[in-house]
């Protein structure tokens, strides 16, 4: 079976490697570590297609937190299937370096769906009505508001990038 | 003639902290040099390297461009690795060179975790003193405005009196007695809904607001409210209608703080828009099944940098919402929801009408309590 590979991008300190650890493992921890270079999960899910129930294998990709997205984050990106944009919820400014992320996934892997992570749900309000609808109209985009450390929302984020992932594939047959 | 000798690279490999696998167009590995970390000749090396999984089209490229430079494979293993990938040009096969880094990763992980907290902590930092410096001048602007719209009122309710007064040298005809009473009467009602919003909010402030919550019916509220903003003075020639939906459900609510919301939003609706406007109120279940509450006007709207301002107290920027009633109303609204769990959300757009919607929590709604 053919594995996907997904990547997570954001700026540091958004959650990425939380949310993966949360999906992937279950776990989370308060403590932040930051991310060096990029830490691959393999994972293994049974999400819906059509009304069955099918298995996929997935390669998730743990980048390197920037605030805008650089040499090192597009070498990395190379290959993906699908990408999950993060953001901070608590962060005033969130939505421009989200949008920035999301400008070079569509630059540098076309077509491909993007998943947007409004993380720390726990703590922090949604993004308001027309900031969502702003995404929505220009990126096409999957719009979760997440929170790793309840697990809120995570899975959902993951597995509906999934579904987007094999709908192209699927149509592009 | 003299003898080249013959030299074999894999010598140097030998100890080192490296391991080269030789991959064929299927990328199933056919040879490895190096014993440093296991990669099974005959597999699919992607099974054991899966940063290759979907760089194929990559990989097939005649100069690939692979270089990884940390890369470790999550949950047990740490081991970081730097991975590039070069092609043979004599036997046209492609080599995935792998190295261990851990110990330039170890180094570097300190450094970019402590350059990150630094940032984080930096950025905190400037937001906490940003917010401070706002709240400051907003506190300036509040006290300025607090004693620009008491005084106003106030004027006339000394100048009033004082020329009532002075009757008693020379009475003044009837219709100006009236007069001057009437003013000196409704400038103390508007002083006492001034100083009733004050309280109000220093309540809120201070957490000690409180509501009385009952079953209450929101069409009975909404129509009471709407009935009672036609008759404002500043409504005249404004349509204001209520647009029930079929199913308003009860709800669990301090009928009085529902009042005091619409009534705020209707009149701040109705100071801005010029005769001839249209404001209306919609009810609607949202699917989450929260009961949302919307006051929509074709008014002036207003735009996203002033939205922002409005909604603090007392903060007008200019002209524009400076109409907008006492400058508390939003600000109480916006408390008031709060107390009820609702979201208060305000759409707008200059030149596009405002809608400014009160959603409930379904929790607080009759078909949620079963
Ligand atoms: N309250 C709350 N905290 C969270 C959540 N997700 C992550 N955090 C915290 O935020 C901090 C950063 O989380 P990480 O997952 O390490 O962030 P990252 O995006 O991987 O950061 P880099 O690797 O530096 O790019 C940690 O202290 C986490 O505990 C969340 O949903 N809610
Ligand atoms: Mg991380």
């Amino acid at each position: 079976m053919k594995a996907h590979k997904v990547i997570v991008i954001g700026d540091f300190g958004v959650g990425k490697t939380s949310l993966i650890r949360r999906y992937v493992l279950d776990v989370f921890s308060d403590q932040y570590r930051a991310t060096l270079g990029v830490h691959l999960y393999k994972h293994s899910d049974v999400i819906p297609v059509n009304g069955t129930e099918q298995q996929i294998k997935l390669v998730l990709w743990d980048i390197e937190g920037a605030p805008l997205p650089g040499e090192q984050m597009m070498r990395y990106s190379l290959g993906a299937s699908g990408a999950i944009v993060v953001g901070d919820l608590t962060r005033p400014d969130m939505i421009e370096p989200m949008r920035r992320a999301a400008d070079m996934i569509e630059a540098r892997l076309p077509g491909r769906p993007i998943g947007f992570a409004f993380n720390k749900y726990d703590i922090a309000p949604a993004p308001n009505d027309s900031d969502i609808a702003a995404l929505k109209d220009r990126y096409g985009a999957l719009i979760t508001c997440t929170s790793a450390k309840t697990g809120d929302a995570v899975p959902t984020l993951f597995r509906n990038l999934t579904s987007l992932i094999l709908g192209k594939k699927t149509g592009a047959l | 003639m003299s003898e080249v000798p013959t030299f074999d690279a894999r010598i140097l490999l030998e100890g080192a902290r490296i391991v080269a696998a030789r991959v064929d167009e299927d990328l199933i590995v056919r040879e490895v040099v190096g014993d440093w970390c296991e990669v099974a000749v005959g597999e699919d090396v992607r099974d054991t390297v899966p940063a290759l999984i979907g760089m194929e089209d990559e990989l097939s490229q005649e100069l690939p461009y692979v270089q990884l430079p940390f890369v470790s494979l999550g949950m047990s293993h740490e081991q970081p690795v730097a991975i590039s990938v070069k092609r043979d040009w004599e036997t046209q096969s492609l080599w995935i060179l792998l190295r261990d880094v851990s110990e330039e990763a170890s180094v570097q992980e300190r450094l970019v975790h402590q350059h990150n907290a630094l940032s984080l902590a930096h950025r905190e930092l400037a937001a906490a003193r940003d917010a401070a410096l706002t709240a400051d001048k907003a506190k300036t602007r509040f006290l300025a405005n607090v004693s620009h719209e008491l005084r106003t009122p106030l004027n006339v309710v000394i100048g009033g009196a004082s020329i009532l007064r002075k009757q008693r040298d020379k009475p003044l005809p009837n219709d100006d007695v009236i007069t001057f009473s009437n003013d000196i009467h409704d400038s103390g009602i508007l002083l006492l809904q001034l100083v009733d919003d004050l309280i109000d909010l220093s309540r809120a402030e201070t957490g000690n607001l409180t509501i009385y919550e009952e079953w209450c019916n929101p069409s009975v509220i909404i129509d009471e409210m709407v009935r009672l903003s036609r008759g404002l003075p500043e409504a005249e020639g404004i349509e204001i209608v209520y647009l029930p939906n079929e199913n308003v459900p009860e709800m669990y609510a301090d009928p009085r703080r529902v009042k005091q919301i619409l009534l705020n939003l209707l009149s701040n609706a109705v100071k801005v828009c010029s005769p001839g406007s249209r404001i209306q109120v919609e009810t609607e279940v949202l699917g989450s099944g929260d009961f949302k509450i919307t006051v929509r006007d074709n008014g002036p709207g207003m735009s996203q940098a002033n939205l922002a301002i409005a909604l603090e107290p007392f903060g007008q920027p200019n002209a524009e919402t400076r109409a907008r009633g006492t400058g508390l109303g939003l600000a109480i609204v916006a408390k008031l929801a709060d107390l009820h769990q609702a979201k208060f959300d305000i759409t707008t757009e200059l030149g596009k009408g405002l809608a400014a919607s009160t959603s409930f929590p379904a929790m607080r709604l009759s078909s949620n309590t079963g």
